[in-house]
């Protein structure tokens, strides 16, 4: 665990320190998880269907947003760290389609809960393959 | 690509975040390179040649590798 911590400072330091980003970096990652679980939590309600669908459509502006200053980031970051930038999503991008197809094949096999495997559990997965894409990526470079 | 930037640095006297802050990149970056782990991209070549005087061949020497890939 202390390498993906060590990960997430390595990153921030090496695109945050020269640029005006950072910070609005932080607040559009942070907006989002509190849209994201906020919703969570209303959506395990009893309310009507609208203000379900609003209520799970509010993260996506803030998502946006940390989209918008992640891209910026990464333009504005060192050759290096724009290369390890790529090699971690080189490696997650294709690790999400592999899990994405398998549990589509899988559906068609055997009955799957959506309380195990929905789309909320296979995004869960991928910021955790960015990170070990991540990983790999600064360790090799180490 | 071999390199002679860490020798170059030393006789500044320079640490790597010194030379990092004037080449504008990370000291990651710095130690990328000089431990040839990393090979700098041509504009970065060029201003590591321009900061400490030298042509840029006395600064890094192509290792021939077998079929004429280099990693």
């Amino acid at each position: 665990m202390s390498n993906m911590e060590d990960t997430l400072v390595e990153t921030k330091n090496a695109i945050s320190p020269k640029l005006g980003f950072g910070s609005s970096y932080g607040v559009a990652t942070a907006a989002f998880i509190v849209l994201y679980f906020a919703a969570r939590a209303i959506l395990e309600l009893d309310v009507e269907t609208w203000v379900k669908v609003t209520v799970a459509l509010l993260p996506v502006p803030a998502f946006g947003l940390f989209i918008y200053y992640y891209f910026m980031l990464v333009r504005s970051a060192d050759e290096l760290e724009k290369r390890m930038q790529f090699e971690a999503l080189a490696l997650a991008f294709p690790l999400a389609m592999m899990l994405v197809f398998t549990l589509g094949l899988l559906e068609l096999a055997v009955p799957l809960s959506k309380d195990d495997w929905s789309y909320r559990h296979v995004f869960a997965f991928m910021p955790i393959m960015y990170f070990f894409g991540l990983f790999l990526a600064r360790r090799r470079y180490q | 690509m071999k390199n002679r930037l860490k020798v170059l640095r030393s006789e500044r006297n320079w640490s790597q975040a010194d030379l990092a802050e004037r080449l504008e990149v990370s000291r990651q970056t710095v130690n990328a390179i000089e431990t040839e782990k990393y090979d700098p991209s041509l504009p970065l070549a060029f201003r590591i040649a321009r900061l400490f005087d030298q042509p840029i061949e006395n600064l890094f020497e192509c290792e021939e590798v077998e079929g004429g890939e280099n990693r």
